[in-house]
């Protein structure tokens, strides 16, 4: 396992550089950040141009600006990744990458785990249940509601879930639900508890609706590796040798039927973080959704980098808990 | 019935202590969208304890799916009606928590995959104490030094380090054997085996088989053994039961049912076997026609439709099984084990012979349920003499000749990088030659590289070295291209016939679409089309129909018609009969045999089955680990094979014949075979060889270390590849 384990690590490390270069070059080609200030009318000062050229290093070849992206050496302190300096916003000195960065993940975060962890839990009780009542009315239920979501666009089924909100704190004429941000406005003069309370409030919309299509496409995996399992022979054997049907979906089945189901999570989480744009637009919030809608809008090429690292980084750290989870739960994977 | 309940009812009483498991009328119907399906139907049988019971059927008969309701394993969607009784406590309609109570502790199960029978991400000692605390109140250290001691008792070797293996790190056989030990775990009253060995190398089969007895002895336990093979039934078992279309049909002790079957379609099983003891010349009698199916039973005796004794009341009237009719003084008036068969008239079969009631049909070489307008294949050729007027084979033309092939399949990492870290010794200088109108069979057990070789024969394969010539040219160079004109004469028929049959093709597209590939799909295809279907035994009617609509053995038929499509000089035939059930592989085999005579063609016939092998070839090729360690005329071979791996493989073979297989002298080996990426230096059988182990003295046994054997001739063109060769009569 442990052999296992680095081997694992040691592929992790290139495809980041891999990923790095290609986020670099990428996002590099796509235009000049800026083309809005060279069109202005009437045309400015050529020094200005060039101050604001030096500012964002774009006077340097695309090799030295990629190094020094990377390394921050012969910098002006304000870029290297490795030195945790994302590099210049085209928006002015103010703006600081990395802090707005590391702001929106914050509130991203939140969440992004809850409604993984809530998919997650939900997919693989309602998929074994699902699977160990085949057929039945509840089986078909489960079923209904999977697909159902699965088939409804997520910004619209953002919307509705809003509206339903609405709806229900105006019959009720309360605050029941929260649909603007992730917290209220004024967080200052609340306790801890009064904190968390109006955290938890705002985050129930977004966490349904970005929980729901994750669920759907996950319960339907976890059914059919469960079903496959629950009609094997090692299944079988088990119940032969008089363990209760219980322990044996528990011991036998659950386990190997994780296998895939974790291969299809790990590989989804990246997407949910894509996702999570379209619900915080939703709904409002400031999270990393809103950086990178913003970066996009100002044609900041450092702070569109910085968001697609991020993302890259969380694609690679997900591959990589994906097969170490294969190893534990499969011994035949461990021996390779 | 009720003369025999008013008749046993006193004796049954008396027994009742012994009798260990009492089915009586279970029945099993599943529901299905084409209406319920009567899997089992009316099913009784005790067993006594520490007997063996063998239930014998060919696929469909129910014969799993009654044992998998005892054991209440079958989906909620199976209705089960009738009892059964495990030690007088009656388990049809127990809950899960009650049945898991008797599941392992009195009855235990073992089942026909090793491969996917234990879990893979649990070690075996996981899987078997597992079995042991599930019932008894003990630590898990205890449960473990049992599962040791369990593991021993199999025989598997170095129990304590295997234990806390996976099960991925054990070769099949071995599996098998940690399953048998988890059925052991709770000294159960019943082992039901569900066709244990059938997974199996037959070398691995013998050795499980023995495990398997092993496991009676040691626990006492009575043993239902479920088998389609006739052979293993033979050697194993105190009473066989014969199951067709989900009934019992005949059930009495071994020697009744196997040398005085009352019942035609247990007669016609026998004659449709292809046996080691039995004559070579002696022609098979399938039985014509295929089961019933399930969902549409007929009327009357289920097997009248294919019966050739049928009569007008057997088409009405369902015969119940009762005591069968014996000569006088032969009576057995034990309730358990006396001889019952179901049919209106068994008293006729008192002398009757599987020729005297199947030979007549063989003509017809029936496949299909249906009549289907009888295919004229000549019956001439092959009788009960051998053929006059053609020269020895020896005299005759080489067609294909192999000289030294070669084939290694690389190993490479996984990763990026896909390094070539080994390679797959697959077939490791290969030579045998092919003459017209001969059938050579290439023997061996998987993994030898029987099926590589006929694929390199073929040039389907690229050789790593080596020569093929076909008709004294050089082939192996050849591009597809090229080697197209002279496919039309080497045709290949496959072994599953299921998957190599393009479902979405009519069976007249398939027959005919080597026909266009060359570019004779004109006006007479049709035709040929039909010549061919009626040649094969098939109704040229059903051209228009697809694949799906045929049963196994009439799928195979096709695939021979596509092959004889181009009219070839040799047939390559992988396997062609391992994947039917016995009472049609038999009219495939007549069939492979009247063509032959009829168009004169040579076949290259690989097979693991020796028992097929000896029936239809001329000369046989025994192969292991990618060399042939031995070759002869099929006389020769059988009757003094000499290199010790023929005769293991030989002896391993069970004879479908109670007394000789009981009482039959027999080599054995011991161990798998060998992974072909690292095979052992010198001799490759030497870790196997049973000669190597016991027979040779130290110094010897270096040669077979160091030096590898080759090939050569002890006379009579019987060649064998051992250095200390010594022809043994196994029969």
């Amino acid at each position: 396992m442990l052999v296992y384990t680095a081997r694992r690590i040691a592929v992790a490390i290139p495809t980041l550089v891999a990923a790095s270069v290609l986020v670099f070059l990428m996002v590099d080609v796509i235009g000049d950040p800026l083309a809005d200030l060279r069109s202005m009318q009437p045309a400015p000062d050529p020094a200005t141009i060039a101050a604001a050229e030096e500012r964002l290093y774009l006077d340097r070849s695309i090799p030295e600006r990629y190094w020094l992206w990377l390394t921050g050496l012969g910098g002006n302190g304000d870029i290297g990744i490795l030195q945790g300096q994302f590099g210049p916003s085209v928006r002015g000195g103010n703006y600081v990458i990395g802090a707005e960065l590391w702001a929106g993940l914050h509130v991203s975060v939140r969440l992004v785990s809850a409604a993984v962890l809530l998919a997650l839990g939900l997919a693989i009780i309602s998929g074994v249940i699902s699977a160990m009542r085949q057929y039945s009315k509840l089986d078909y239920t489960l079923t209904f509601v999977g697909f159902l979501a699965l088939a409804m666009p997520t910004f619209w089924l953002g919307a509705l879930i809003r509206e339903g909100g609405l709806w229900i704190n105006r019959t009720t004429d309360s605050t029941f639900f929260y649909t603007i941000g992730a917290n209220s406005a004024r967080v200052d003069d609340m306790t801890g508890w009064q904190y968390f309370l109006d955290s938890s409030g705002h985050l129930i919309l977004p966490t349904l609706t970005l929980m729901l299509t994750s669920y759907a496409s996950w319960s339907r995996y976890q059914r059919t590796s469960m079903l496959e399992v629950l009609n094997s022979d090692y299944v079988r054997l088990a119940r032969s040798k008089g363990v209760r049907y219980r322990t044996v979906v528990r011991r036998h089945a659950l386990r190997t039927a994780l296998i895939p189901l974790v291969s299809v999570t790990t590989v989804a989480v990246a997407g949910i973080i894509d996702g999570v744009v379209i619900i915080e637009t939703v709904f409002q919030w400031r999270g990393l959704g809103y950086f990178f809608i913003e970066a996009l809008t100002h044609k900041d090429s450092f702070a569109i980098m910085a968001w697609l690292m991020l993302s890259g980084f969380f694609v690679i750290i997900c591959t990589l808990i994906a097969d170490l989870l294969y190893g534990v739960l499969d011994p035949r994977i461990r021996y390779e | 019935m009720t003369e025999h309940e008013a008749e046993g009812t006193h004796v049954k009483n008396h027994n009742h202590e012994d009798v260990v498991l009492d089915v009586d009328d279970l029945n099993v119907t599943f529901s299905s969208e084409d209406g319920p399906l009567h899997a089992v139907r009316g099913v009784s049988y005790q067993v006594r304890r520490g007997e063996a019971l063998g239930i014998v059927g060919e696929s469909g008969s129910g014969k799993s799916v009654t044992s998998m309701a005892i054991m209440g394993l079958l989906p909620r969607t199976a209705k089960v009606t009738g009892s059964a009784r495990v030690l007088g406590q009656e388990v049809i309609g127990l809950n899960d928590a009650q049945f898991s109570k008797v599941r392992g502790q009195r009855i235990a199960m073992i089942f026909q995959d090793p491969l996917t029978s234990l879990n893979p991400v649990h070690t075996i000692g996981a899987q078997i104490s597992e079995a042991i605390l599930t019932h008894r109140k003990v630590s898990r250290a205890q449960a473990r030094e049992k599962s040791v001691h369990l593991l021993d008792r199999v025989g598997i070797p170095n129990p304590e380090q295997r234990v806390d293996q996976y099960p991925h790190e054990l070769s099949g056989g071995m599996r098998q054997r940690v399953v048998i030990a988890i059925a052991m775990a709770n000294e159960p009253d019943v082992i039901i085996a569900d066709e244990p060995t059938t997974a199996l190398d037959v070398t691995v089969q013998a050795q499980v088989l023995e495990a398997l007895e092993a496991a009676r002895q040691e626990t006492g336990a009575a043993l239902v053994l479920i088998t389609h093979d006739l052979g293993v039934v033979a050697g194993h078992v105190d009473r066989v039961a014969v199951m067709y279309a989900g009934r019992l049909v005949e059930a009495g002790t071994v020697e009744d049912v196997f040398y005085r079957p009352r019942m035609p379609y247990a007669l016609g099983l026998l004659g449709s076997l292809p046996r080691l003891d039995g004559g070579r010349d002696h022609r098979l009698t399938p039985i014509t026609g295929a089961p019933p199916s399930l969902l549409n039973l007929p009327v009357g005796c289920t097997f009248a439709p294919r019966c050739p004794m049928a009569r007008d009341v057997c088409r009405t009237e369902d015969p119940e099984l009762v005591e069968a009719a014996v000569a006088e003084g032969e009576r057995n008036e034990d309730p358990v084990s006396r001889h019952r068969a179901a049919c209106h008239f068994s008293g006729d079969l008192v002398s009757a012979t599987p020729e005297d009631l199947f030979g007549s049909e063989a003509g017809k070489a029936g496949a299909s349920a249906e009549p289907t307008g009888g295919a004229p294949v000549p019956e001439a050729g092959r009788g009960p003499e051998p053929e006059v007027g053609e020269p020895e084979p020896e005299g005759r033309e080489v067609l294909l000749r192999a000289e030294e092939l070669v084939k290694h399949f690389p190993i490479l990492s996984k990763g990026v990088l896909k390094r070539r870290i080994g390679e797959v010794q697959a077939v490791s200088g290969v030579s045998l030659e092919l003459r017209e109108h001969e059938t050579l069979a290439l023997v061996g057990e998987s993994g030898c590289g029987k099926s590589t070789t006929a694929r390199l024969l073929l040039n389907l394969v690229r050789l790593t070295s080596g020569e093929v010539h076909y008709m004294g040219q050089p082939i192996q160079d050849l591009s597809d291209k090229q080697m197209r004109p002279l496919r039309r004469d080497l045709q290949l028929v496959f072994q599953d016939p299921f998957a190599s049959l393009d479902p979405r093709m009519t069976v007249s597209d398939i027959i005919a679409e080597p026909l266009r590939i060359h570019r004779e799909a004109n006006g007479s295809a049709k035709r040929r089309v039909r010549e061919l279907l009626e040649l094969v035994g098939l109704n040229p009617e059903h051209g228009s129909r697809y694949p799906h609509e045929f049963s196994g053995g009439q799928r195979q038929r096709i695939g021979v018609a596509r092959a004889l499509s181009l009219k070839p000089k040799v047939l390559i035939l992988d396997e062609p009969v391992s994947a039917l059930d016995v009472s049609i592989q038999a009219g495939v085999i007549n069939l492979l045999e009247d063509l032959q005579d009829e168009l004169g063609l040579s076949y290259l016939f690989v097979s693991h089955d020796l028992s097929v092998v000896r029936h239809i070839a001329d000369r046989v090729a025994v192969m292991y680990l990618g060399k042939i360690v031995e070759t002869a005329t099929t006389e020769q071979l059988f009757r003094a094979p000499a290199h010790p791996y023929t005769q293991a493989l030989i002896s391993a073979i069970p004879l479908p014949d109670p007394v000789k297989e009981r009482t039959r002298e027999r080599i054995t080996v011991t161990g798998d075979i060998p992974s072909p990426a690292d095979p052992p230096s010198g001799c490759r059988f030497r870790t196997r060889c049973p000669k190597f182990a016991d027979g040779l003295s130290d110094a010897e046994r270096t040669l077979c270390v160091e030096q590898p054997p080759e090939l050569l001739d002890r006379g009579a063109g019987h060649e064998d590849a051992c250095h200390y060769s010594q022809v043994v009569e196994l029969f």
